[in-house]
């Protein structure tokens, strides 16, 4: 957009309410294939909303007629054409990040691959948005990979979705057609946990309903694309939600100076307010919240800020602050649905870490109790997982973790799973069950810690970073070798 | 300012949360300070995300000895006033072996005095992770880039072997002989970065302001003569001229802009405007491309 124009816009609208500070930023994730002209939709979204300059529009309005690609139409995929090109050249199948903004609200379209091998990606993609967008060809409707799409929103925690019924112009701006859909998708979303789905007939090539109402289809009544975005409410979560701060780690300043960093995941905390840490049961009164620009009265959610106890609780990273009525589970045994990212799949005799918010814990077993099936959205019983798929799980912790539940609250109930040999992120999860008290493993469990290995198998290993990082790849090479024989194990470096 | 700024807030709180993740993660974090705009909100950020604790890792600057002399003076006033831990390497074997803008081609003069005085750099603090200044905006190969990139050992980047990145849970966990680089400023747009700028009233190298400034032109580029050691070509005189820059790099190789634009709202305004002329830019670039591939088709060679 033009400066100019910017400012004008700006400021017919100060007389009206500014956009909340948190709706300034909106995450919205765009999937469907190529197919389903999902370019062509962003591109669109590009060219009549976000200030495409005469310049931009020459050069694009030249390509179209150089490529001839939809005779003497603009081609607005061609906004897009650098990502593309990227995906030619080898980094495919990836999620690709843009950028636009409208007066009041800074967009970050999350653009995921449609193709079903890929529910990795778009899983990735998906975990990062408040609002999703999935796009369905008029002609065809709603597919067995919309269903899929919806499935892994829903899995993530997207509340808003979108269904964008494109080439509307292809079935000669059918209202009976777009009914049909509508019927059909609200049908199929009843079976997900979304608080708002929104059906929008729209076309793409012509820009009917994507920035500009349609003169074509005076049944519709709702927002275009455009209003849509610039109207949602992107926060998810209810206004009195409990609070939560896991701690990313303890400053130390001068003049005795200690407060735990980190940023409220849910809820809000004011001064003099009651807080504890869910893992030790310890209380304090919160004293300050510290930052550069000077100290605040109150902290919300999104709010990266340091937290001065009034007495010193002796906690470091991994802890999460709580409010008191309603703290997390000190949880020791989890169950848990997750999508398999690795191209390694699950080995039940393999080591792995559960991160949780800032967590670390050593996994010390975990099965695979169901994959889900994304026809029916069945679980079938099942004991293995590969990439791409999605199961439920259920994982032993080696100590207690502070842990919700995720359709309560997602930040703090969410996790990944990390190869604990060469570090890598094998899975994404979403916590359905958390206790405290997994039944004991007993007195049997081996306990590898430093000096038992130090005596012999890495004798020969100093303090450099690669001999620790050796140190520690023994110790899990170690551990896989007894757990395959049925001894339990557990490492404390 | 009449901009949309409220959404730099929100930017802010996500950059402060990968710094402390990285800290906290990380044995041995270095930012990678390059003087230029983006450092200087990757610093602030740094700040804001640590204080009142110092910064709990130190300053990387790779110095090519053909910055801009206002470049130098800036980071030196910085690092005074702001009491940085600064370490300034530049690559010895390449200054013997005079490797410099003038006689070597861009491609050579960058990979000795940059890439290969950054690995050396690296190598020598024994750093496992960097903090850069990268942004997705920038370009179409940077749009996939990750928060945390993991680089596999003699800092290569295997694209294929990046992780994959859900909700805010960053896995800092190495594998043996990886190392890492952070972008906190993955999700801000230039835009944003001058906005951030005027917001937060920070201090920047004086050459992104309009001035005037002793100019010769190449290849249609304005050349800024920054210091004795340009080499004039026969009948080559630099004129003043009022210029500015957009980015600032080695002052040889950094073309700069005729504006008017001298204080820092002018700035902002330029910016907005000239960042979609930079995009279309591409747009025609990657058009003629694609006409030259139609012709090829069509037999026209």
């Amino acid at each position: 957009m033009h400066l100019a124009q910017l400012k004008e816009d700006v400021a017919t609208k100060t007389a009206a309410a500014q956009a909340p500070h948190g709706g300034a930023l909106v995450r919205l994730l765009t999937c469907g294939s190529v197919d389903d002209g999902k370019s062509t939709l962003i591109g669109r979204l590009l060219w009549d909303a976000a200030g495409v300059t005469e310049d931009q529009r020459a050069a694009v309005t030249l390509a179209s007629h150089s490529r001839a690609v939809n005779g003497e139409r603009i081609d607005f995929s061609l906004l897009l054409d650098g990502l593309q090109a990227e995906r030619e050249q080898g980094i495919t199948i990836d999620i690709a990040w843009r950028y636009f903004e409208t007066p009041d609200r800074r967009f970050i379209i999350i653009d995921s691959p449609g193709h079903e091998q890929y529910t990795r990606n778009m899983a990735t993609g998906a975990s990062h948005a408040d609002v999703a967008i999935l796009l369905v060809d008029a002609r065809h409707g709603a597919k067995r990979q919309t269903r899929r799409h919806a499935a892994i929103c829903d899995l993530v925690g997207i509340k808003k979705v979108v269904l964008a019924v494109n080439k509307m112009d292809a079935v000669g701006w059918s209202e009976a057609r777009y009914r049909e859909i509508e019927a059909n998708f609200r049908a199929m979303a009843g079976s997900f946990n979304f608080a708002q789905v929104t059906i929008i007939p729209v076309a793409a090539l012509t820009g009917d309903n994507v920035a500009h109402r349609s003169t074509s289809m005076a049944w519709y009544a709702g927002p275009t694309l455009l209003d849509y975005l610039e109207a949602v409410d992107p926060e998810a979560a209810p206004a009195d939600a409990p609070f939560r701060l896991p701690v990313q780690l303890v400053l130390r300043a001068a003049g005795d100076f200690r407060g735990y960093a980190g940023t409220v995941a849910s809820g809000r905390i004011g001064l003099g307010e009651r807080i504890v840490d869910a893992r030790s049961g310890l209380g304090a009164t919160l004293r300050r919240i510290v930052t550069m620009d000077g100290d605040l009265p109150s902290a919300s959610k999104g709010d990266a800020v340091t937290l001065v106890l009034d007495t010193d609780l002796d906690i470091s990273r991994g802890a999460v602050l709580s409010e008191v009525p309603r703290r997390p589970t000190n949880a020791d045994v989890i169950e848990a649905r997750l999508v398999w990212l690795s191209e390694t799949p699950f080995d039940p005799e393999a080591g792995y870490l559960l991160r949780t918010a800032t967590d670390l814990t050593p996994v010390t077993s975990m099965s695979v109790s169901a994959l889900v099936d994304f026809e029916t959205l069945a679980s079938q019983p099942a004991h293995a997982c590969s990439v791409n798929d999605i199961a439920d799980c259920r994982i032993l912790l080696g100590r207690a973790a502070a842990i919700d539940l995720f359709r309560d609250l997602p930040l703090t109930g969410s996790f990944v799973l990390v190869s604990a040999i060469d570090g890598a992120t094998v899975a994404g999860g979403v916590i359905t069950w958390a206790q405290a008290g997994a039944p004991a493993v007993g007195d049997n469990v081996l306990v590898l810690d430093r000096a038992l290995l130090a005596r012999g198998v890495c004798s020969d290993l100093g303090d450099s970073p690669a001999d620790l990082a050796e140190f520690n790849r023994r110790a899990q090479e170690v551990a896989v070798l007894l757990r395959s024989v049925g001894v339990p194990v557990l490492i404390e470096l | 300012m009449t901009q949309l700024t409220s959404h730099l807030k929100l930017l802010e709180a996500e950059s402060i949360h990968i710094f402390r993740e990285a800290a906290a993660q990380f044995r041995a974090p270095v930012l990678l300070y390059s003087i230029g705009k983006d450092s200087t909100v990757l610093l602030h950020l740094a700040r804001k995300a640590f204080w009142p604790a110092k910064l709990p890792f130190p300053l990387l600057h790779v110095d090519t000895t053909w910055k801009f002399r206002d470049m130098i003076a800036f980071r030196d006033k910085t690092a005074r006033e702001l009491g940085l831990d600064l370490i300034v390497h530049t690559n010895h074997d390449g200054l013997a072996r005079n490797i410099n803008p003038f006689d070597h081609p861009p491609s050579v003069y960058t990979d000795v005095m940059k890439t290969v005085a950054l690995r050396q750099a690296l190598d020598a603090g024994g750093f496992d992770a960097a903090f850069g200044g990268a942004r997705r905006d920038e370009e179409a190969s940077r749009a996939k880039e990750r928060v945390f990139s993991f680089r596999a050992a003699g800092h290569r980047w295997e694209p294929r072997r990046q992780r994959p990145e859900m909700w805010q849970l960053l896995n800092g966990r190495l594998g043996k002989g990886e190392t890492v680089r952070v972008f906190p400023l993955s999700n801000w747009t230039e835009g944003d970065v001058w906005r951030y700028i005027a917001l937060e009233k920070l201090d920047v190298v004086p050459l992104y302001f309009a001035d005037m400034r002793p100019v010769v032109t190449r290849n249609g580029q304005l050349i800024v003569v920054d210091d004795e050691r340009m080499r004039l070509e026969p009948g080559e005189k630099p004129v003043l001229r009022k210029v500015r820059f957009r980015t600032l790099g080695c002052w040889p190789l950094t073309a700069a802009i005729e504006s008017e634009a001298a204080d820092i709202d002018a700035v902002v305004e330029e910016t907005l405007a000239a960042k979609y002329s930079e995009r279309a830019g591409r747009l025609i670039d990657h058009d003629q491309a694609g006409a030259m591939e139609m012709k090829k088709r069509e037999g026209y060679f």
